[in-house]
């Protein structure tokens, strides 16, 4: 029993917390899909149209 | 007049001013420009667009910009 | 310290970056790689290095060359990595010439020697060195050679540049940049002079930046008189193309000095493409390796591995976990939870990951042989004839893989309104995300043309970018100016190894999306489905997740599939497209050896099977897609409308394919 309360909380906190992450970084769009964003700190900042 | 290069065959540009602005400039970063020797590679059926080449690099161009460049077949 | 990287298009600066930092970033051999700027650090920590897009001046023409202008004016930039294709030193020393002038400690790390000599060009560094007044280091940077060197002298040596004004650009322009820096004294941390020859030439960053701290009336007078007189005197026809040639001049007196050229052997690179992008056969044979492409990915190679991944998850692994859990005696809840949750739906993706690795591992070779420009040539004209550009062709085949970095693609593409329009089509570019549910459903209606009928509606993603930008370009976008030059890159033989790590750079987001988002969603999508208002363990057609499903499912009945369960997988579809088949398989979910596949026959038939996977190829984006989308336009109407309209063709291409088959007699 013990076990499946464990096992139940771990999987349960896990998608939770996966599932944030998640749709937090599609929101970023470009930065989820840039090769570098781990050691990146420049924030992909849209460029602003010259005209 | 680029149409009557044909391809392999090798010309020196004399005019390039009748091309649009946009394109002259992309060309000119290219290092294409009027004095510079170009060689036909390439062209594309249907009116498509044309592979030049010139100091060892090829350029791909659409046909009816390729043709408003004047050159002397060389 | 902060070092920027910055060089011409395709000349390696990306390899570099990767060599020097460590990391991995994008790499293939086409111009305009990079579209944004990436920040690295060291392997020695020594400071950051910044990689630049590919530029061929300062003056920027499109989106991806804005980025540089715009990071060397608004950015503290400690020092300044120029790299050089060595075999195309003349249009290369364009750049640098303008990076000298910004007056900031710089080094030039030379690139591609080994290009040159093969074309007889010889080139002395140390002179190149002695002249530009800068440290010169050979290196190759695909394979890293000369590298420790380059971070040697990087870390180490002042590099001030030591000879100022390489260029004079004649009295006339001089004294005009000397009025000019006059009306910016102490007013900016830039170089004076390079501000002033940028603002000359025409550059619009520039002319805005000096517009703000100088008086603009003045700078516009000293500009109109610089030009009536320089027109009179010489024969040129604008400012930038007299600028253009002062350094040209200087330029061929370097190279004069430094290259020696010898006989060149007729490159491979020349005979391969008087095939490849041959009159008559051109177009056939990109057809053709598409073909090949879908084969091998469906057919001969990804079907058995993916089917062999099947059974390892259905047979040892379920086992496994079962036998586990007995042992543990854990309840009934969690046994359903992992069993018919996470195992059906995660493992359900993950059983597509060798299809998808096939698809990205020919992705990574289009991009790393420098076929893909060609084909951006080869496609032109029917791309010309729909008011698009060849060039975006190569957003859409990178879309194949995931529209994200497709979209992101695009900034190559220098008129705005061809970029829109691109930017607006890549999502109905068929990405690898919607793969598994047309292997799922191939495999399961029509088992004996899997690669044929998949080919298919990649097909008509294609046919359907074509129709409707005609159909946008000749109503909302309407503009003739286009533009289409291109930079064709010699052949490369990709190496086995870059080709590998770019595969795993693509494909590890999607086992990584399937660890992390599809988990969640399948925890989520299971206790909908296990619970309903009647309480937990309900039957699942009275489950919360039916419940959902039923709202919206009746709009769906008219193409063919008006279940709550396909209602439910598309909802879901939204946030990820894999997510669709996670879905399926914990909605399907049948214990024993019964397949999904052969319970599928149940509730579709071939036809609207065919009617569903050409949904999931149109509907809405994903949501990473849509953000991608409303941050590279900028705008939330085209953001609402690349959604709307995809839906909208979707309904409709559903509805004619379901009810027209049905007329003329299909199931």
């Amino acid at each position: 029993m013990i076990a499946s309360i464990i096992i139940g909380i771990v999987i349960f906190g896990y998608a939770g917390w996966a599932l944030v992450r998640f749709i937090n970084k599609s929101k970023q769009g470009k930065c989820a899909a840039c090769g570098v964003k781990d050691s990146c700190s420049s924030q992909c900042s849209p460029i602003v149209k010259n005209k | 007049m680029f149409e009557s290069l044909k391809m392999g065959d090798k010309g020196k540009i004399i005019d390039i001013s009748r091309v649009g602005k946009l394109v002259q400039r992309r060309l000119l970063d290219l290092g294409i420009t009027e004095g510079s020797e170009v060689c036909v590679k390439c062209v594309m059926p249907f009116g498509g667009p044309v592979m030049i080449e010139s100091c060892g690099q090829c350029v791909g161009i659409r046909r009816k910009e390729a043709v408003q460049i004047e050159v002397v077949r060389l | 310290m902060e070092i920027a990287l910055i060089g011409n298009p395709n000349t390696g600066k990306t390899s570099l970056f990767n060599n020097l930092t460590g990391s991995y970033a994008y790499v293939g051999n086409w111009s305009g790689v990079t579209v944004e700027k990436k920040v690295g650090v060291f392997k020695n920590n020594i400071g950051q290095l910044i990689d630049l897009p590919g530029v061929y001046t300062l003056n920027p023409l499109s989106k991806d060359e804005g980025v540089v202008t715009s990071y060397f004016l608004n950015e503290a930039v400690d020092r300044l990595l120029n790299i050089l294709d060595a075999s195309q030193l003349e249009r290369n020393l364009h750049l640098t010439l303008q990076l000298l002038e910004f007056e900031k400690p710089a080094l030039i790390g030379l690139n591609m020697i080994d290009v040159a000599n093969k074309r007889g060009i010889q080139i002395d560094a140390s002179k190149l060195s002695k002249i530009l007044g800068v440290p010169v280091v050979p290196v190759v940077a695909r394979n890293g050679k000369g590298c420790d060197k380059l971070v040697d002298v990087i870390a180490t040596k002042s590099i001030q540049p030591a000879n100022k004004n390489l260029v004079c650009y004649g009295q006339a322009v001089e004294s005009a940049i000397a009025a000019i820096t006059g009306e910016m004294t102490a007013k900016t941390n830039h170089s004076t002079r390079f501000l002033a020859i940028q603002y000359i030439e025409g550059n619009e960053y520039v002319r805005n930046y000096v517009n703000h701290i100088a008086d603009q009336q003045k700078l516009t007078s000293i500009l109109e008189e610089l030009e009536s007189q320089l027109l009179n005197q010489y024969d040129t026809k604008s400012l930038a193309n007299f600028i253009y040639t002062k350094r040209k001049e200087v330029i061929e007196k370097i190279v004069a000095e430094v290259a020696r050229k010898g006989d060149a052997t007729i490159p491979l690179s020349e005979k391969i493409d008087s095939i490849v992008t041959n009159r008559y056969l051109g177009l056939p044979i990109f057809l053709l390796l598409m073909y090949f492409m879908f084969m091998l990915t469906f057919d001969w190679l990804g079907t058995p591995l993916s089917d062999a991944l099947d059974g390892l998850l259905t047979g040892p692994v379920t086992s496994g976990i079962e036998s586990a859990l007995g042992a543990i005696h854990a309840s009934a809840f969690i046994h359903a939870l992992i069993l018919e949750g996470l195992v059906a739906g995660v493992g359900g993706v993950l059983v597509f990951v060798p299809q998808i690795f096939i698809l990205f591992f020919f992705i990574s070779l289009l991009e790393d042989s420098g076929y893909m420009a060609r084909v951006a040539l080869v496609m032109d004209r029917i791309m010309e004839s729909v008011g698009l550009n060849g060039k975006a062709f190569i957003p859409m085949i990178i879309g194949f893989g995931c529209n994200v970095p497709g979209i992101m693609a695009a900034r190559t593409i220098e008129t705005p309104r061809e970029r829109l329009l691109t930017v607006l089509l890549t999502p109905l570019m068929s990405c690898s995300a919607r793969l598994p549910v047309y292997a799922l459903f191939v495999g399961a209606f029509f088992a004996g043309h899997k690669a044929f009928i998949v080919l298919s509606l990649y097909v008509l993603g294609i046919v359907m970018v074509l129709i409707l930008a005609k159909i946008f370009s000749s109503t909302v976008l309407k503009s003739e100016t286009s533009l289409f030059v291109i930079e064709l890159p010699p052949y490369r033989l990709p190496q086995f190894q870059s080709l590998w790590r770019s595969t795993w750079d693509k494909g590890k987001g999607f086992v990584r999306k399937a660890g992390t988002f599809i988990f969640a969603g399948s925890v989520i999508i299971w206790l909908l489905s296990y619970a309903g208002p009647g309480g937990l363990e309900v039957d699942m057609d009275d489950s919360f997740l039916a419940a959902i499903g039923n709202v919206i499912a009746p709009i769906f009945a008219p193409i063919g599939f008006g279940t709550w369960q396909a209602a439910a997988s598309l909802i879901t579809g939204f946030l990820a497209k894999e997510a669709i088949i996670s879905t399926m398989n914990i909605i399907y979910f049948v214990p024993n050896d019964a397949s999904l596949q052969a319970l599928l026959a149940d509730f579709y038939t071939p036809l609207s099977a065919y009617s569903f996977m050409v949904f999931i190829l149109l509907y809405i984006p994903c949501l990473a897609t849509v953000a991608t989308i409303y941050k590279e336009t900028n705008s939330k109407k085209w953001t609402a409308f690349s959604m709307i309209y995809a839906f909208v063709i979707a309904y409709v291409l559903a509805l004619i394919i379901y009810q027209g088959g049905r007329l003329i007699g299909l199931v």
